[in-house]
């Protein structure tokens, strides 16, 4: 309803921060920080990042550079952000943080941002896991991103709800109990009818999560490898979606609302029992009991074990745009927030899982336990869990696919509103509507 | 002044009309130019802020326009036949107008009879008055992150009252009319008081003289109501349920925030066109189709608002007939006087008598 109000406010107030901004760009050029030139460098980060100790800490460092951070609540809106700011040609923050899910979309104008390699990256190489240096770097070979976390996947289980329903608790038994290493989402959906039958609960808070697992796992997910379309007549992915909707049907979710469980309640109430765990979703997780005022007392625990084997759901990356007016120092910042030393830094605030080989070692080695996840080692498990991860091949629609053509298709299946074919066909439809007649 | 100035051209030859002097030129300028001046800061901005975005979105919807990678070919009108065959579009216009109608309609009856409660004698008026816009200061976002968790489906607070009387919790995100319920609630929230507000302000200036007279004749609070009141807001209530309609319209702030996730409900149960207008731009990156949905939905606006407007008027003037018929006659009779002018006879004060102010035309 604001919008015709506003209007003259908004441009009044464009007129004035855009003063502001050939204010600010007065000075400067791309020559190096010091306390004779300082640098204001603007970072955007989403979700759990972990970076407010290491601002403070390389502004410290580095007399004359002022970092300006903000952060979005959380990737998708990160993404919305992202693309705007792309769009309107300016507005990108120095360093900008990308997630996996949409880094596909980005890949698509990766012109429009730094070849780090003009900055240093080539040296820095080897201290990334393969794949996610890969990952980072656009068709031509140009360097676009410095990874941050990965997401490695286990298994989040609440021990006090396993043990009510004469479950083993103790999370190396439970690994066990899943199949360790032959861990299948056979085995998960059949403990979870186990556990229906002698609770009366849900298994798991909603289809969404699962399937994105499922879907990650794969070696080629809604792309193929050379970037076509992989859904439409995909047998492997028709049959676990009908594994899934099985498993809905038959009460195994609870029908939560993604990255809302009312309110983090849902996590203290007893409404699910078991959660699929990237890294970084310890981080949500801590968030959503803090909000519903729970704690280490509300069992939750993480297992070393994943249905399907390896599997990778997220993680982020550190880019600089072109439109950056001090490449060369959001080069250096981007770099120094992703080298390891900083990396242990950000885990053990943010509660992910570093990209880097070194501070991977060096988290397994202190071997800090989460407390709020009942003292597990989590260092040892992720590092255990990103074992054998390969990296699958993200489209430019990859996002969309996720969150709008799966999305309502998962939300037919939880509401009890359609079965395995009325979603499936629905899933196809909105692709077609959404992606392919774009 | 200008006879002072032309008093030294005065004394010279008469034929020939006199050189104007620079500054008569400069106050000529002045007294043509000025006015326009005066007024063009307005017109600027609205030329820069308004006319500018219009005519532009206009162009980008003739292309295949991908948000991040840019203009593409040139498609003439593929957009706007592609996008009035989309079932989501249709969908997305339904939502729309059921949302407004829920919205608009209580919330203007609504503010109408706060208004007419506040226009009585109350002790501590400026108390009333500032409560009732309290909701408008709070921000869209805030208003909508409240509602939502009270709409929370299996933990939000009204149905958990709900339930404890036993009654079944009500489906408030994925069933269509609940969602809308949910959203015309924040809206009318929100908006109920600025149009009470704007519309006690019109009350207020209807003289009170004509209340009194009315009361002596008989007229209960009610029929004052509707036969003073209500024709003397005319006005003010075209203002009012003009811009609740562009307002209701282009709601987006409480349906986005309503389902975080997805842009208006799993099912698009709650998209607004505003809301699948974003959608389409910035998660489908489909510019060109963005700006067809934007020109769309600025003609159906267009149409809603001339739709309003004519009905408002037909309301408004409904009670007032007989002024308009006695407008009409007193228009007759007064050329009827001017022809009898001309006659040389005197016809004065044919339309007096009639011309007693009503609703203070």
């Amino acid at each position: 309803m604001e919008f015709s109000r506003l209007r003259k406010f908004t441009a009044l107030a464009g007129v004035a921060s855009l003063a502001l901004v050939a204010a600010g760009c007065s000075g400067g050029g791309d020559k190096a920080a010091s306390a004779d030139n300082p640098v204001t460098l603007t970072v955007t980060t989403f979700g759990t990042f972990g970076y407010e100790d290491l601002y403070a800490e390389y502004e410290k460092q580095n007399p004359g550079v002022t970092i300006e951070a903000t952060n979005i609540d959380r990737g998708s809106n990160a993404r919305t952000d992202a693309f705007t700011k792309l769009a309107a040609g300016s507005g990108l923050s120095d360093v900008t943080a990308i997630e996996e899910g949409w880094l596909g979309s980005i890949m698509e104008v990766s012109d429009q941002f730094v070849d780090l390699k003009e900055y240093g990256a080539e040296d820095i190489k080897g201290n990334w896991v393969d794949w996610k240096f890969k990952q980072g770097t656009d068709p031509n070979g140009r360097v676009i991103g410095y990874g941050t976390d990965i997401g490695p996947q286990a298994l989040c289980f609440n021990g006090k709800l396993f043990e009510a329903a004469g479950l083993p608790s103790d999370r190396e038994k439970v690994a066990e109990l899943f199949g360790g290493k032959n861990a299948t989402w056979d085995k998960y959906f059949e403990l979870g009818r186990q556990y229906k039958a002698a609770t009366g609960k849900a298994w798991y808070d909603q289809s969404g999560f699962v399937w994105n697992s499922m879907v990650n796992q794969m070696t080629e997910g809604y792309y193929t490898k050379d970037g076509k379309l992989n859904v439409e007549g995909n047998k492997e992915m028709r049959a676990k979606f009908d594994m899934l909707a099985a498993g809905t049907a038959d009460g195994l979710s609870s029908n939560q609302t993604q990255f809302d469980w009312g309110n983090g309640k849902a996590f203290v109430d007893g409404s699910f029992a078991v959660h699929v765990c990237p890294a970084w979703m310890l981080g949500t997780i801590k968030g959503q009991l803090e909000s519903a005022g729970g704690g280490a007392a509300s069992g939750w625990d993480v297992a070393d074990v994943f249905p399907g084997g390896a599997s990778n759901w997220g993680g982020a990356f550190l880019s600089v745009p072109k439109s950056s007016k001090h490449p060369a120092e959001a080069a250096k910042l981007a770099a120094w927030l992703t080298a390891p030393e900083q990396q242990i830094k950000q885990s053990a605030a943010a509660n992910n899982f570093p990209s880097t080989l070194e501070a991977q070692a060096k988290i397994v080695e202190a071997a800090k336990p989460n407390e709020l996840f009942n003292n597990a080692p989590y260092g040892a498990i992720f590092e255990s869990r990103a074992e054998g991860v390969i990296a699958q091949f993200k489209g430019p629609d990859d996002s969309v696919i996720q969150e709008n053509v799966f999305g309502p298709a998962l939300k037919m299946l939880d509401s009890g509103k359609g079965n395995a074919d009325q979603a499936w066909n629905e899933a196809v439809k909105l692709l077609n509507d959404l992606v392919v007649n774009n | 002044m200008t006879t002072t100035l032309n008093r030294p051209a005065a004394g010279k030859a008469t034929a020939t009309k006199p050189k104007p002097t620079f500054r008569q030129r400069l106050n000529v300028l002045d007294m043509k130019a000025s006015p326009y001046l005066y007024i063009a800061p307005f017109f600027i901005l609205f030329a820069l802020v308004g006319l500018f975005p219009l005519g532009y979105t206009f162009f980008v919807s003739l292309f295949d326009w991908h948000l991040l990678k840019g203009q593409g070919e040139f498609v003439g009108f593929q957009n706007f036949v592609e996008v009035l065959q989309d079932r989501f579009f249709w969908n997305s216009l339904f939502n729309t107008v059921s949302i407004f109608l829920i919205s608009t309609i209580p919330q203007l009856i609504m503010a109408t009879i706060i208004a007419a409660v506040l226009d009585q004698n109350l002790r501590a008026k400026t108390f009333w008055r500032m409560s009732i816009l309290l909701p408008y200061v709070v921000t869209p976002v805030a208003v909508a992150m409240i509602f939502t968790n009270m709409f929370g489906e299996q933990y939000g607070l009204i149905n958990n009252v709900l339930s404890s009387f036993g009654i079944d919790p009500i489906m408030w995100k994925n069933d269509t009319l609940p969602s809308h319920i949910a959203i015309a609630t924040m809206v009318n929230w929100r908006w109920t008081g600025y149009n009470a507000l704007i519309l006690l302000a019109a009350m207020q200036s209807v003289p009170r003289d004509i209340y009194e007279s009315a009361a002596i004749d008989g007229a209960g609070s009610v029929r004052r109501f509707f036969s003073i009141t209500l024709p003397s807001i005319r006005p003010t209530m075209v203002f009012v349920i003009v811009t609740a309609t562009i307002g209701g319209l282009q709601i987006f702030t409480e349906p986005r925030l309503f389902d975080p996730v997805a842009a208006g409900g799993t099912a698009r149960q709650f998209q607004t066109t505003v809301l699948y207008l974003w959608e389409m731009a910035f998660q489908r990156q489909n510019f060109g189709k963005a700006s067809t949905i934007a020109w769309l939905l600025f003609l159906i606006i267009l149409l809603f608002g001339i739709v309003n407007w004519l009905i408002s008027r037909r309301i408004a003037t409904n009670g007032d007939d007989r002024g308009a018929a006695s407008r009409r006659r007193r228009k007759r009779s007064l050329a009827a006087s001017a022809k009898a002018d001309d006659a040389g006879l005197a016809a004065q004060g044919a339309g007096a008598p009639e011309s007693t102010p009503r609703s203070g035309k």
